[in-house]
């Protein structure tokens, strides 16, 4: 060690006080940054931890080394190795108590003059100093002092007769008779106790690494090696050391001293310091000369089952604590990895925790939990809402919330499931209104075709989207109409076919009829205060004096915007005159307009017939506008392409509107997969898809996926019975999905069904009449087997016979009303139901075992040791979702 | 070397009230548990772990043996303690259910082994049905967990040799049920350092399959499975897309994780910060948060702003024995996507989100 090469030391008593020795020492103290910030002198050691220097100590020139007291009175107490051979005690600021005192300033000083390399304090007698000194001929390099010596008679002397008088302090406290001497006629280099041993030292000598007994100080074990520098032994193995040489470290066990039990891989430079982590097993830190990183050993030990390879497995780590060169480090010794490190010039401090490798996992409600040293951490999706800048919740959460309101089982008003989803979304939104649209024009069609006794093949029509429809528009008709509320001569050309109503139903606009009157519609989007959009689809309809009406009350109403009035007045001073200021500012102008159906609206007026690329390619307007006014504005062919490109585009995409154009179609289902690929949000995929399951959609293996693995979300949330729910649902849409039934319990005599419900048995019909359909069936039982009239089994708690509720026979024809389980309806109380144990096959009334186990554990039945209800662990938990 | 090392295990359960509680922990291993995992909950309470003493080990909860219902602990029994690896087991994966209890482990020699247990009811019966050899030392495997009948069986073996010049340190096998065979389908020859962790993202009825890997940074890629015509029988050919690198960390990353969608992805590396990441609509993926690992948000820098909020639980010290333990945590213990934490650590902790 050279004098300017710094080196750290940890209080042994105060986590938060450390020592650093260059030129001279520096105590510090750690603390939070915060409450540091103020105060001046405090050095920022990383983000939230500063030093404050509390006492430095330039009494003791020549320092070669310094180690600190471990007992805690007196608190500050370190004994300093210096160049010329002598230790002084001393210490650092505070304290002045009288133990302190005394100790404080003694000096020990060997016969002859040479360094002194290396301290040690004795962990358990701590009044035993070992000093490691150079060689001078043939005198001993190990000297173990007792500081309290030569010190005991003198306690009784006044300590202001010490302070007074230095003279007496010095010929006092110079000790000069070691307790012993070892390591004749050699070096030493390094010292260490061992900590569960304290009468053995070991001590890395010239050539050899040596243990010393105090108890016999004639004898040593040594064994030959050049790694004797940096001596340590593992604070968790004390049977392990540590030492190095040059850039190898060697690692031993003290109860196999022959050899090293294994050696680190070398270093290019040589190395510095070596130090066990008191924190963790089997960590070792290393640091190398002129260097910025300290390199980490994590020891995996393993007694292997299989042979003598006993070799340990190494993780090596390097980590980086500071840019600069590292001087030394110091392991902090409570707090988990940590260290605080000091740059090798200008005495730069870092606190530095190395972390553990995190391992980390998601659960299943959007939670992650890590685990980093001994800690356990769960963080979850933050829930404040409200926020302007909330981000956007993530769909796993997004669609636990929506299956807990019962999205997509509204199945009368099919469009209220975009509010069952939050309202915000309006993809879904779209969506939801597509499939309300689509449903209704197919329930009407559906009447229309009964009422004219078609077989219809048309049926589908309506799933296949508006792409579809269109292609197979025939007998287009065109006419031409002039603005109406205007006294403008100019035609616009429209377009009329059966297959474009139809499409314009579905976007909504029209309800009903051949006849396209968006009245109603515009009624609605003034109710709901859509002003522009309305007044954009009244302009299309070519009816700019409702346009411009529309705009006014927009400006009027509650929290309107007035500049509507101004967009209605330049409405008005609409032009056909191709060279008119008008026509040429407000093309120019729309473009500045922020709402899309502004600025869509003057493009139209502005357009040229026929070439409507403004309006049709603005994309901020949703698609059912733009493709309501494809389909009212563009020729077939134009039509065609438009709608076939406007599909490919939200197919690639995956864009819910586009389900309007492809409707519940092959197509549509390339367009979910777009979606879900995106989102991930099979929920909506899977109600979506449900509706359409009178076309053959469902028995795409896509779909098939999509429902499968919703049905495992809902599973792994805990939301059986949503589950259930989302099964029902799904039987009710789609039968073949039904699952068949998965128990039958039959008589033990006869071995039929002891059912009612399973297929009626043509003997039974005497039963039947006799046990009624008719009346209340939850009353009415029998105790006795349908079949063979041989009695039931006996429930084991009220060892009455069981007996079976006679059923309403469901899987009749007329079984589809009774499906909804109304508590007037099931077939009978939960309490009479048969239940037992698969493993002991006792069992009873389901009331009755119920009762029973909530107090006990094992089977009701004498003699029967069944643990029945513990052998299901799943049985016992509360789904996530029950109300 | 000399001391022995003993590596326990802890299962945390999740009660009403959020509150985790330690419910059993038990010796494993005769060397570091590396892995920890769960089978699906359909087969029971069922966990596997791997560990440097050249084992996998098959777990399952009994209950019912004695009174410990009331203290809330139940028993953990070994099934089975697979000892075909001459090396350190370094990862164990259940197979996605719809195969069946398939288990899988790979080892320092570079070997997958894929066991079956043909009852289910049985848990200590199980036969070593494919040996595939890697080449390359295996750090890591991860099944695609899709359950499309489109999409064969496949895995993702990953390396965490740091020769750069041995190539591509992910492979991707996948079954072929002609030869009834794992057969290489894909190596990514871009990932050349070590890896240390990977994760098929599940799948959820997408048509493509995402895979995260955790190397010197995190990068994800996108496998698109190319439409191949119906005679070719050999392996699918796959497009690769990088779609994220991120090298935030600033060193090598350590572990990475999906959430249960696949739009959210965790990864932790040596720098002992946990990052989220997140895909926008468009796919672009961007950090959406930063967790120091003792749960402290990061207070430099003017990171994006969190998407999470932590609440941490109390320090619990840990006896010394326990330190490389393992622990393994299970919400209402039905999550199939439960999950397996390595390290000890403490209880508590949880805060119901507003929406609960």
């Amino acid at each position: 060690m050279s004098g300017s090469k710094p080196d750290i030391l940890w209080s042994p008593h105060h986590p938060d006080r450390y020592v650093i020795c260059d030129s001279e020492l520096g105590l510090y103290r750690i603390g939070p940054l915060g409450g540091a910030e103020t105060k001046a002198g405090t050095l920022p050691l990383s983000e939230e931890t500063a030093a404050t220097l509390l006492a430095i100590n330039s009494d003791t020139p020549y320092m070669k080394c310094v180690a600190w007291y471990p007992k805690h009175e007196p608190e500050c107490l370190l004994a300093v190795g210096q160049a010329n051979g002598r230790v002084v005690l001393t210490s650092l600021g505070q304290s002045h108590n009288s133990t302190c005192k005394d100790l404080v300033g003694k000096e020990i000083v060997p016969k002859h003059a040479r360094q002194c390399n290396t301290l040690a304090w004795n962990p358990v007698d701590s009044n035993l100093l070992a000093a490691g000194l150079d060689k001078h001929r043939a005198d001993f390099s190990v000297l173990i002092w007792d500081i309290s010596s030569k010190f005991s008679p003198e306690t009784s002397v006044a300590s202001e007769k010490i302070r007074l008088s230095s003279v007496d302090l010095d010929s006092s406290s110079v000790l000069t008779k070691p307790l012993y001497e070892l390591g004749q006629n050699d070096a030493c280099l390094s010292l260490c106790w061992r900590l569960r041993d304290p009468k053995l030292l070991l001590a890395g000598m010239h050539r050899n690494l040596a243990i010393f007994d105090l108890r016999n100080t004639s004898q040593k074990t040594f064994v030959n090696t050049k790694a004797i520098q940096g001596v340590t032994v593992d604070p968790h193995f004390p049977d392990r050391v540590a030492s190095f040489f040059e850039g190898q470290v060697a690692i031993w066990d003290l109860r196999k001293f022959e050899k090293p039990v294994l050696t680190l891989t070398e270093q290019p430079k040589p190395l510095t310091k070596v130090a066990w982590c008191p924190t963790r097993t089997g960590l070792l830190a290393t640091l190398t000369r002129d260097s910025n990183i300290i390199r980490l050993y994590d020891m995996q030990h393993t007694p292997t089952p299989i042979g003598d390879e006993t070799e340990p497995t190494i993780i090596e780590r390097s980590v980086q604590p500071c840019e600069s060169q590292i001087g030394s480090f110091a392991w902090h010794p409570s707090s988990q990895n940590r260290m605080v490190v000091v740059s090798a010039a200008n005495r730069v401090m870092t606190d530095f925790t190395v972390f553990e490798r995190i391992s980390l996992a998601w659960s299943s409600t959007t939670s992650l939990m890590w685990a980093c040293g001994r800690h356990l951490y769960d963080c979850a999706e933050d829930g404040t809402e409200g926020l302007e800048n909330a981000i956007e919740k993530d769909i796993a959460t997004k669609m636990r919330e929506r299956a807990l309101s019962r999205y997509g089982h509204d199945t009368v008003h099919v469009w209220r499931n975009h509010l069952l989803a939050g309202g915000n979304d309006p993809q879904l939104k779209s969506l939801w209104y597509d499939l309300y649209y689509i449903l209704l024009s197919h329930m009407k069609q559906c009447a229309e075709d009964t009422e004219l006794k078609l077989q219809g093949n048309k049926q589908s029509v309506v799933y296949s989207g508006i792409k579809n429809i269109v292609k197979t528009s025939s007998g287009t008709t065109e006419s031409h109409k002039c603005w109406s509320g205007s006294d403008r001569q100019t035609d616009v050309t429209r377009y009329h076919s059966e297959e474009r109503c139809l499409a314009l139903r579905l976007c909504g606009w029209i309800s009903r009829g051949p006849e396209i009157d968006v009245d109603v519609f515009l009624r609605s989007l003034e109710l709901e205060k859509e002003w522009e959009r309305a007044a954009a689809v009244a302009l299309f309809n070519l009816d700019i004096r409702r346009a411009i009406q529309i705009l006014n009350k927009g400006a009027t109403a509650e929290k309107g915007d007035l500049n509507l009035n101004v967009v209605a007045m330049a409405l008005s001073g609409y032009t056909d005159d191709k060279l008119s200021l008008w026509r040429e500012m407000c093309s120019s102008l729309r473009l500045q307009l922020k709402n899309p159906y502004l600025c869509v609206m003057f493009a139209f007026l502005t357009s040229e017939p026929g070439s409507y690329d403004g309006v049709l390619y603005e994309s901020s307007v949703a698609v059912r506008d733009r493709v309501a006014f494809a389909c009212m504005f563009l020729s077939d062919a134009q039509l065609t392409r438009y709608i076939d490109k406007l599909a490919n585009e939200l197919k690639d995409m995956g864009n819910l509107e586009g389900i309007l154009l492809t409707g519940l179609s092959k197509d549509g289902v390339d367009l979910m997969e777009s979606y879900v690929d995106h989102t991930g949000d099979v929920q909506t995929a899977s109600f979506c898809m449900l509706k359409g399951s009178s076309v053959d959609v469902l028995k795409d293996p896509r779909v098939q996926c999509w429902i499968e693995n919703y049905r495992n979300l809902l599973d792994a949330w805990s939301f059986w019975h949503k589950r259930a729910e989302f099964d029902i649902h799904r039987g009710k849409l789609d039968p073949s999905s039904k699952p068949l039934a998965q128990v039958y319990v039959s008589c033990n005599f006869c071995g039929k069904s002891i059912s009612y419900s399973c297929s009626p048995m043509p003997h039974q019909g005497r039963g039947f009449s006799q046990y009624g359909v008719s009346g209340s069936p939850t009353k009415s039982k029998v105790t006795s087997c349908p079949g063979c009239r041989k009695p039931l089994p006996r429930c084991a708690l009220c060892l009455m016979n069981m007996g079976t509720p006679v059923s309403n026979c469901p899987g009749t024809g007329r079984s589809e009303e009774k499906m909804d389980l109304s508590r007037e309806n099931k077939l009978a109380q939960f309490n009479n139901w048969f239940t037992w144990c698969h493993n002991c096959r006792h069992g009873g009334h389901a009331g009755h075992m119920l009762s029973w186990f909530r107090d006990h554990t094992e089977c009701p039945v004498s003699a029967c040791t069944c643990k029945c209800m513990q052998l299901d662990t799943t049985g016992n938990l509360v789904p996530s979702d029950s109300s | 070397m000399n001391s022995f090392k003993i590596s326990v295990f802890t299962v945390w359960d999740k009660d009403e009230n959020g509150e985790w509680h330690c419910t059993a922990s038990w010796k494993t291993h005769s060397g570091s548990v590396w892995r920890v995992t769960w089978a699906h909950p359909e087969f029971g309470q069922v966990l596997a772990s791997c560990s440097f003493d050249r084992t996998a080990a098959v777990w399952e909860e009994i209950v019912g043996e004695s009174n410990d219902k009331q203290r809330g602990l139940s028993h953990w029994i070994k099934r089975t303690t697979l000892v075909d690896s001459r090396t350190s087991v370094t990862d164990v994966k259940f197979a996605p259910k719809h195969m069946g209890l398939m288990l899988t482990t790979c080892s320092a020699d570079g070997v997958v082994r894929i066991y079956e247990a043909p009852d289910v009811m049985n848990l200590s019966q199980w036969s070593l049905q494919h040996e595939i050899s890697c080449k390359l030392s295996c750090s890591c495997i991860s099944w695609n967990p899709s359950s499309s009948r489109a999409h064969p069986p496949m895995f993702a073996v990953g390396s965490d040799d740091s020769n750069v010049s041995y190539g591509g340190k992910v492979q991707i096998y996948e079954y072929n049920e002609n030869t009834r065979k794992y057969a290489k389908a894909e190596t990514l020859m871009t990932v050349t350092d070590a890896v240390h962790d990977i994760a098929f993202a599940p799948n959820l009825g997408r048509s493509v399959h995402v895979l995260a890997i955790a190397t010197k940074d995190v990068r994800i890629f996108k496998l698109v499975p190319m439409r191949r015509d119906s005679t070719s029988t050999g392996p699918t050919k796959f497009e690769v897309q990088i779609m994220a690198q991120f090298d935030n960390h600033n060193s090598q990353v350590w572990r990475v994780s999906w959430n249960i969608t696949s739009t959210l992805l965790a990864s932790s590396g040596d720098d002992g910060c946990v990052r989220l990441w997140k895909a926008n609509y468009m796919d672009n993926w961007k950090c959406t948060g930063i967790l120091k690992g003792d749960g402290s948000p990061l207070t430099s820098s003017s990171g994006p702003p969190m998407a999470m909020s932590t609440v941490v639980g109390s320090s619990v010290q840990m006896p010394q024995n326990s330190l490389n333990g393992m622990s393994a945590g299970r919400i209402g213990k039905r999550a199939s996507f439960a999950p397996p934490v390595r390290q000890l650590g403490s209880s508590k902790i949880y805060q119901h989100p507003a929406h609960y």
